[in-house]
């Protein structure tokens, strides 16, 4: 009974070729909103850690209550360090100066993670250094390649962190993110500027060969007063929610624009298709066809708008993907499972109510329509 | 087991109620054996696709019975008329009514695909009959690229795919010229008389009087006096039965236009070929 269901299902889609194009073109422009903002949304979550999953950190060590980077201000005295230094599991600790500040170079400003680093860490420095050096010393900065290239500076230049002009000492790729860049200073000047004396924010720490990072951040909380120790991707995932959570009410939004906009085109597509079908159905009912049969054409029809719709709103997302970054735009797109499933879902739904209404208008076709004179084939 | 394919008893057709109430058709009865072409004419808005839409299961009758091969389908509910249709009946249109969107042959093999045939079986089948029907080159035509002509060899096709006991045509050839309307009738008679299949066809067209067996005229919802046609067995005329002259053999009873051809078929002419009794 498969057979004839998806003859017609697929026949029918196709007699009105501008119809189908202008249908799969609609379910696919509103489900590329959904897809599309789910992988800014998964890209910009991903970059935003960044920094901190490329910190060569397995702990991160902050003040008590603060469990993110973002937003945040974390104050520890500088004998932290040692203490933490002495914790079981722990093989290195590093401090780093961190504070969220506006940058600015030949009149381009951006926000951005200023990071004070010691001149001998091995951790909370820049994974990957275009040119130039690593750790700037005093009176440098080393900036990310993004602020960079719109500012139109490279090492040699200037940019303005904190109020004070520094010589940039190296470029950084991969840090920055859509909603801010990341620049280092050395620990000195940033302890200076901001008169932070004997002040660290953040220490990183290295475990030891074997030792969870679990065990250690609770050795480092019970040895260790007025602290908050978290594992590496528990504060990266702190980070991702805390972001999450301001950009959730537009998120929800958008996809229920999308969602709409969907199940709009693709119920019009569809009840368009069933009303032009009227007399071809009552024929079918005629000739002895099910309702089953026929409820199952409309089904069909209405999936394959929306299948044909995801694939194209899928490829038009992955092309977005790979154009944005080459257009040099500090975006990075990323379809995660999680979001295809989501929208394969929202896209199922949408065939399932397309069709409810033009179901509805297959079961009450009289098949005596067949007796009624008209212009038929 | 009545011996007929189809069998109409006292069958009425009422639309609405109480004074405003309508009989589109009112206690009519008829009978269709085997192998009868049974044409039923009349004047617009008699209740012809009325009564044919009921003999086919698509409208049930106020009051009387409907049977085919002594099974009351006015009786069945809706859930069983879907497979009644398939099966025991083929439907021919006046405005042919095939899917526009599939070719000559899906047309045909799609309802033999609905009664459970396999894809490949259909297609074998379908394409058995659109070549008795002289359509072999056309199978991968849409339906818009046939003549009216072809179009209605197709709904044939269709009709008999799956072997039904009764096909019902409604004005089969009013859309056809009068040289492709009579080629129609031809195969619909030729597909009663070599299938074994009742014919039922409502028409206006009185050129197609001659092709039927027994000729019915509905008027106002009620049959009227019926006209019933025989063909003479020696010049192939139509006659009406109730005039025409008859004669006995093998206990069937034979029609003829004259008394010459009644002399002829019983051997009685005489030898210079000319009947006084007829001149």
């Amino acid at each position: 009974m498969n057979g004839p269901v998806w003859l017609l299902a697929r026949r029918n889609l196709l007699r009105s070729r501008v119809r189908f194009v202008a249908s799969i073109g609609g379910v696919a422009l509103a489900l590329s909103l959904v897809l599309a903002l789910n992988a800014i949304v998964d890209g910009v979550s991903a970059q935003l850690t960044s920094y901190i999953d490329q910190s060569g950190a397995d702990v991160w060590v902050a003040q008590t209550g603060v469990r993110n980077l973002h937003m945040a201000a974390s104050s520890l005295p500088d004998s932290v360090v040692e203490a933490v230094r002495r914790a079981p599991g722990v093989a290195q600790a590093s401090p780093i100066l961190y504070a969220t500040e506006t940058i600015s170079a030949n009149g381009q400003r951006k926000i951005a993670y200023v990071i004070g680093l010691p001149s001998d860490t091995t951790m909370g420095l820049p994974a990957t250094v275009r040119s130039g050096k690593a750790i700037p010393g005093r009176g440098e900065a080393v900036v990310a390649e993004d602020f960079a290239r719109q500012a139109g500076v490279g090492v040699g230049g200037e940019v303005t962190i904190f109020g004070r002009d520094l010589r940039i000492a190296g470029i950084s790729v991969g840090e920055g993110n859509l909603l801010n860049t990341v620049a280092f200073v050395s620990f000195d000047d940033f302890a200076s500027v901001r008169d932070v004396a004997h002040v660290v924010s953040f220490v990183l720490v290295r475990t030891t060969p074997g030792a969870s990072a679990n065990a250690v951040t609770k050795a480092i909380e019970q040895s260790v007063p007025g602290v908050t120790a978290l594992g590496r991707s528990a504060f990266a995932q702190e980070e991702r929610q805390l972001v999450m959570a301001m950009a959730g009410d537009v998120i929800t939004m958008m996809n229920a624009i999308g969602f709409v906009v969907g199940l709009a085109v693709v119920a019009l597509a569809v009840y368009v298709a069933t009303l032009a079908g009227r007399r071809e159905y009552g024929l079918l009912k005629a000739l002895g066809a099910r309702g089953r049969v026929l409820y199952g054409v409309v089904l069909v029809q209405a999936g394959l708008s929306v299948a044909v719709g995801f694939l194209a709103a899928l490829s038009f997302t992955a092309a977005l993907g790979l154009l944005i970054p080459a257009a040099g735009l500090p975006l990075a797109l990323s379809i995660e499972p999680a979001s295809l499933v989501t929208v394969a879902v929202v896209a199922t739904v949408i065939a399932g109510l397309a069709s409810v209404l033009p179901v509805r208008q297959v079961a009450s076709i009289d098949p005596a329509i067949v007796f009624k004179r008209g212009v038929a084939p | 087991m009545t011996g007929f394919t189809l069998e109409v008893r006292d069958v009425t057709k009422r639309y609405g109620d109480g004074p405003t109430a309508v009989s589109a058709v009112r206690g009519v009865s008829l009978a269709v054996q085997p192998g009868e072409v049974v044409l039923i004419m009349g004047p617009s808005g008699s209740g012809k696709t009325t009564l044919l839409s009921m003999m086919g299961a698509l409208l049930s009758p106020t009051s009387g019975t409907i049977s085919l091969d002594g099974t009351v389908i006015s009786a069945l509910g809706e859930g069983r008329l879907p497979e009644i249709r398939l099966r025991k009946f083929g439907f021919i249109f006046q405005d042919f009514n095939l899917l526009s969107a599939l070719s000559v042959l899906e047309n045909v093999a799609i309802v033999a695909e609905l009664a459970g045939h396999k894809r490949g079986e259909a297609r074998e089948k379908a394409t058995q009959i659109l070549t008795e029907l002289g359509l072999q080159e056309r199978l991968r035509f849409l339906p818009e690229k046939l003549s009216g002509g072809e179009k209605q060899r197709v709904a044939i096709a269709r009709a008999l795919v799956n072997d039904p006991a009764l096909l019902l045509a409604d004005e089969p050839t009013a859309n056809l010229d009068s040289a492709i309307g009579h080629e129609i009738m031809r195969i619909l008679r030729r597909v009663a008389k070599e299938k074994g299949r009742a014919v039922v066809i409502v028409s206006h067209d009185q050129r197609i009087r001659d092709i039927a067996d027994r000729v019915l005229w509905l008027e106002d919802g009620e049959f009227a006096e019926a006209i019933e046609l025989a063909t003479d067995p020696v010049c192939g005329m139509s006659v009406e039965r109730a005039k025409a002259t008859t004669a006995e053999r093998d206990g069937a009873t034979l029609f003829f236009c004259s008394r010459g051809c009644r002399a002829e078929f019983l051997g009685q002419l005489p030898t210079d070929g000319i009947d006084p009794a007829s001149a």
